[in-house]
């Protein structure tokens, strides 16, 4: 089959599967269950077809396939529902396709008895269409679309247990910070479309390519509201609040949504737009004081303050999900902190790893809180090695991946970040900083509940989940392990139209290409890495009954647990300005249109009725006499 | 004979047939009722699908036809659709039978209140074909006084005595207002006629003087405004919705008040150009009042009703900056807006009138996790509250989408250029994605998510599909405008390209002209 027909197929199939179980098959849990697994490993399979007969056509690095529908077509407004097939989103197939088979089939176990068990499946399909809708997408439009039912089967899948408080108000706001990047996404997607006639993503390139002064004065502008919206999908400073909260949903969907694919989508997007955000600095008149700042100086330091910022809540969570949580906001940072230093191939790398080692970590989490029955505090944890071998082993990969060590696949795409940023002091600094954070507070997870002796009656009794949970964990610790060697940085060097490093020696030359490219990045990283760990080790190797870091730290340790109080401020902008503004149209719409004009209008003319009523009282001599007394006055006007 | 007569007469000969019904056999009234509409909704679809291949008369417009009625005045009934009209048929048509099938709420004094509906149905359709002004004029007229009737007498709640003054009082204003402009317009055009298509034609040889068209247009456009919500004239529709019976609000707030904003469309803005350009900055401020300040105000409403109403004066907002705009997507998108607001205030009210029927009181504070009690309303009803809040999928996206577009290169020139179209562009899209979505998740939140509520043990969902009928069709509709936006566009974009390059307006606009790169 033909690639592009086989990319139709891969984005439909998960649709049907949702609408199949939605319509047919609620009260069959199992069945719905294979259907959505089956839809998700056809697609798999289907994406690795794809790519092979991909590879057969010999593209060129800039060269891609595409194939499309005409979906709109107004005026100087023509939108297609296209598909646009290269590199990059060949690799976004695999990864998506690949990562949410294996939490597919760990959800079978997880979800195992839950009354709402093909609701999930169907909303886990629904967000599998969304996600490779994004990943496919050919135009802006088109990415807006499946960007805002990303964030419904988000909103779905967070509140899936809706009935629990926590989880609702979670779910409702995810969707409306969301909004608030999608407002800008919007907004720029609108001024780009006005300034170059188009949407379509290979129009905008080459336009740009040819003029890159095409977008006017509102270039910089544009790209920053553009920049908005993977500020919202990705939950970058300051719009990052949600992504913790979103930890009430199901684990498998916290590993799938909020760690591997939707969180990432915003990356990608920058990524497939670069050219939206690398032209020169322009701002329409009232920001002129921004002058000489591009759009990418703005992305790179969002993405560097959020991986720090994140980095520093993390070290004082004590919910095992939270940590992880606060952990992919400031990998996720990192990524975005990349694309604004020029090179979104290295952000789109550590996408990639991350995605492995992420998802990984959920699950093995997961593993954990299924055993513990949905206890989350690290606290009550411990001693888990030897009761939960292969989640602890596989944990313990995810967390070398995701600290940087050699040769685990967070290493190499780390050094491309780390090097990314080298030419800029402040932000390598800041990137060496956050790789020690990183070190620290994952080292500390480790110790506090796997490692050490239990601290909860409970933990005497877990034991390891079933085959359907554990296998998943292996796979993706394979790929943890290996996802740094498959070339995948070459390809997206390409892609983006650089120079690839060559490492044809073999795969130890590859395995320690960092060392020889870019040696400050790679050997500063490891450092960083090696003093988080040892400090980790010195405060919690010993397996302390309770944290030590408040007494040493005081006043920043609370301020870290609560997250910079960044929730509480929102709160308070919040009730100053909407609802402040809601309670004031309320109160003029109650009172001044409808008490004041419509009742006024109503009142003058009852007013009147009764007045002209105490006229007519029937008596004669009041009528003779008002008669008389109008005569009166005509006939003392006629005279005078 | 043209199938648009049977569209408009079908209605009201059902109508007088029924009078003639003794009121006793009201399975036979329903019955017929329900037949009827369904009728009307069948040929409606099928001009919807024959559209393409009908022949194109004069002025642009299928199916034409003519029959004089008082020629000295030059008043004949005579009808004919283009794309723009017919988007709003088939939503009418599609809503009427919705409407009467939940109407099974209503248990006593049946007779007179199908009959009341039928006309009502028939005078909506009736305004939407018709191509004179005088029947233009009569049918929305016919419509609108079985509304007034029918919140009066089968109404709900302690207010509906109150809010039926109220919206008489508002409408009867509002299209008084509005004859008085399109009286001055047939006697200052001096073409001695009332039809819409020579009526365009004279006036586009032998333009109104520029002063006369400003001094007519704002009695069209305040006298159409009030009928369609325009804020501040707006406070008569959440609070008579909540009062009106079911079907009531779903034909008013889905169809008849789509006539206002349709009448300025196709009469006001093409008949008076140069006063359209001096009074529809004024529109595009007014907007902002529905848009947001609407908006605001549902964020603190308790009551589902006063919620949905105002949601859906916001709504109206949308087109009013859709039409402002004067460009050929924003118009286009326009209409989009008020075929697709159409189908979900219908599909709204429907499912709001589903839960009063369950436990007599709309108050949001009182409810809570009934989405595992009533799967299917709940889930229904969070997938209307997600349209309202334009998520791709469902029509109103499209429709808010292509009025954002073309609002930003809208050459409209507001504050002699003081303030950009732009700003209102982006108030509409804060309006449209943040506060939209403020109080439509925060209606989920506390409706349908959460512990579950007391007092609720009784409610149940509609069994059967006969009862799910109603909304299904109206959610079908609203995902299939949204997923195949064509099935509108297509028809409405030539409409929409007449009446702006007729105010001058060129098309595509020029900074746009096809850069398309090869």
């Amino acid at each position: 089959m033909k690639p592009e027909t086989l990319a139709w197929i891969i984005l439909v199939l998960p649709l049907l599967s949702a609408a199949v179980i939605t319509l047919f098959t609620r009260r069959q849990p199992g069945l719905s269950a294979r259907i959505s697994v089956g839809a998700v490993a056809l697609a798999f399979v289907a994406s690795i077809l794809l790519v092979l007969g991909y590879g057969r056509l010999h593209l060129g690095p800039g060269e891609m396939l595409l194939t499309s529908v005409s979906w709109l077509e107004v005026g100087g407004l023509s939108v297609d529902l296209g598909l646009r097939l290269d590199a990059m989103s060949n690799l976004m197939l695999l990864m998506v396709t690949g990562v949410g088979l294996m939490i597919h089939l760990y959800s079978r176990g997880y979800m195992e008895g839950d009354p709402g068990y093909s609701r999930f499946f169907a909303s886990l399909s629904l967000f599998m269409f969304s996600m490779l809708g994004i990943v496919l997408a050919a135009n802006f439009v088109m990415m807006f679309l499946f960007w805002e039912l990303v964030g419904v089967s988000s909103y779905l899948l967070i509140g899936f247990w809706h009935e629990r408080a926590s989880a609702a108000d979670a779910a409702k706001k995810a969707f409306l910070t969301n909004r608030l990047g999608d407002f800008g996404f919007l907004l720029g997607i609108i001024m780009v479309w006005s300034a170059l006639g188009t949407v379509d993503f290979l129009d905008i390139q080459r336009a740009l390519t040819v003029n890159p002064a095409a977008l006017g004065v509102g270039a910089s502008l544009a790209g920053v509201l553009i920049f908005l919206g993977a500020m919202g999908k990705s939950a970058q400073f300051p719009l990052h609040v949600w992504l913790p909260d979103a930890m009430e949903g199901p684990t498998p969907v916290s590993a799938l949504i909020h760690a591997a694919t939707m969180v990432a989508a915003g990356v990608y997007m920058l990524a497939r737009s670069f050219v939206v955000f690398n032209v020169p600095s322009a701002w329409p008149g009232g920001l002129d004081f921004l002058h000489g700042v591009t759009a990418l100086d703005v992305i790179a330091w969002i993405g560097g303050v959020t991986s720090l910022l994140a980095a520093l809540m993390a070290v004082q969570q004590s919910d095992i999900k939270r940590i992880l949580a606060y952990s992919t906001l400031s990998q996720l940072g990192y990524m975005v902190m990349a694309v604004g230093c020029a090179k979104p191939d290295a952000g789109m790398f550590h996408l990639l790893t991350h995605a492995f080692f992420k998802a990984l970590l959920f699950l093995g989490a997961g593993s954990i809180i299924h055993a513990l029955h949905h206890e989350q505090n690290i606290w009550k944890m411990g001693g888990l090695k030897s009761r939960l071998p292969v989640t602890y082993w596989t944990f313990l990969v995810g967390t070398l991946a995701l600290c940087g060590v050699p040769p685990f696949s967070g290493f190499y795409s780390k050094d491309g970040i780390l090097a990314a940023a080298e030419t800029r002091p402040l932000l390598f600094a800041l990137g060496l900083l956050v790789a020690g954070l990183t070190a620290f507070y994952m080292f500390r997870l480790v110790f506090v509940a796997l490692r050490g002796v239990p601290r909860d009656a409970q933990v005497t009794h877990a034991h390891e989940p079933g085959p359907t949970m554990l296998w998943p964990l292996r796979l993706l610790a394979l790929a943890s392990v290996l996802a740094g060697f498959w070339g995948m940085e070459g390809v997206l060097q390409g892609v983006f139209g650089r120079a690839t490093h060559d490492s044809h020696g073999g795969w130890l030359a590859t395995a320690l290409a960092p060392f020889g490219h870019a040696p400050l990045a790679a050997m500063m990283g490891l450092f960083a890495t090696g003093f988080g760990f040892a400090l980790a080790w010195s405060l919690y190797g010993s397996g302390p009954a309770h944290d030590p870091l408040p007494e040493k730290l005081g006043v920043v340790a609370r301020w870290m647990r609560d997250k910079f109080y960044f929730d509480e401020l929102y709160a308070v902008l919040i009730r100053v300005t909407h609802d402040a503004l809601a309670g004031l149209a309320d109160w003029a719409d109650r009172w001044l249109v409808a008490g004041f004009l419509v009742r006024g209008t109503h009142g003058t003319m009852d007013v009147f009725g009764r007045v002209l009523r105490l006229v007519q009282t029937g008596n004669l001599q009041t009528y003779a006499f008002a008669a008389a007394l109008g005569l009166a006055v005509v006939m003392w006007l006629m005279l005078m | 004979m043209s199938p648009l007569l049977w569209i408009l007469l079908l209605p009201l000969l059902t109508a007088a047939a029924l009078v003639l019904v003794p009121r006793t056999y009201s399975f036979v009234i329903r019955t017929a009722t329900l037949v009827c509409t369904a009728m009307v909704a069948l040929i409606a679809l099928g001009l919807m699908g024959d559209f393409d291949a009908a022949p194109v008369l004069e002025g642009g417009y299928r199916w034409v036809q003519r029959i004089p009625w008082v020629p000295s005045l030059g008043i004949s009934l005579s009808v004919g659709v283009d794309g723009i009209n017919l988007g709003l048929v088939v939503m009418g048509a599609l809503v009427a039978f919705c409407a009467a099938c939940v109407s099974n709420e209503i248990k006593e004094r049946t007779k007179e209140y199908y009959v009341l509906l039928l006309v009502m149905t028939g005078g909506i359709l009736g305004a939407f074909v018709s191509l004179d002004l005088f029947f233009l004029y009569f049918f929305h007229e016919l419509a609108l006084v079985p509304t007034f009737i029918m919140i009066g007498v089968w109404g709900r709640g302690e207010r509906r005595g109150y809010a039926a003054f109220q919206i008489t009082l508002y409408l009867t204003l509002g299209a008084l207002i509005a004859l008085i402009g399109l009286i001055a317009l047939y006697l200052q055009s001096g073409a001695r006629t009332f039809d819409l298509v020579e009526l365009t034609q004279y006036l586009a040889a032998n333009p109104m003087p520029v002063a006369r068209q400003v001094f007519i247009f704002p009695w069209l456009l305040f006298g159409l405004g009030i009928l369609v919500s325009l804020w501040p004239f707006h406070t008569w529709a959440p609070i008579g919705y909540g009062s009106a019976p079911t079907a009531t609000a779903m034909l008013h707030a889905g169809v008849l008040k789509k006539f206002g904003l349709y009448a300025l469309l196709k009469v006001a803005i093409p008949l008076l150009p140069e006063g359209a350009k001096v009074w529809l900055p004024w529109a595009a401020w007014l907007c902002l009042g529905n848009i947001l300040y609407c908006g605001w105000v549902a964020m603190r409403q308790r009551d589902l009703n006063l919620l949905i109403g105002n949601s859906s004066v916001a709504h109206v907002g949308f087109v009013f900056l859709g039409l402002a705009s004067l460009t050929w997507v924003g118009v286009t998108g326009a209409v989009v807006v008020m075929v697709a607001h159409g189908f979900l205030a219908a599909l709204s009210f429907a499912l709001s009138g589903w839960l009063h029927g369950q436990s007599r009181s709309l108050d949001m504070t009182k409810m809570g996790g009934l989405l595992k009690q009533l799967p299917f309303v709940g889930a229904v009803m969070i997938m209307a509250m997600f349209a309202g809040c334009g998520l791709p999928g469902f029509g109103n996206f499209v429709g808010e989408m292509l009025v954002l577009f073309g609002g930003w290169n809208s050459d409209l020139v507001i504050c002699g250029g003081w303030v950009p179209m732009r700003w209102f562009v982006a108030a509409a899209a804060w309006g449209a994605l943040v506060v939209a979505a403020v109080y439509m998740l925060r209606a989920v939140r506390t409706m349908w998510h959460g512990p579950r509520a007391e007092g609720w043990a009784s409610a149940a969902d509609p069994v059967g599909l006969w009862r799910k009928l109603p909304f299904l069709v109206l959610l079908g509709s609203l995902l299939v405008t949204g997923i195949w936006p064509r099935v509108l566009t297509d028809r409405i974009a030539p409409g929409a390209r007449v009446i702006v390059e007729g105010v001058g307006r060129s098309v595509p606009p020029p900074q746009l002209a096809a850069q398309r790169v090869p």
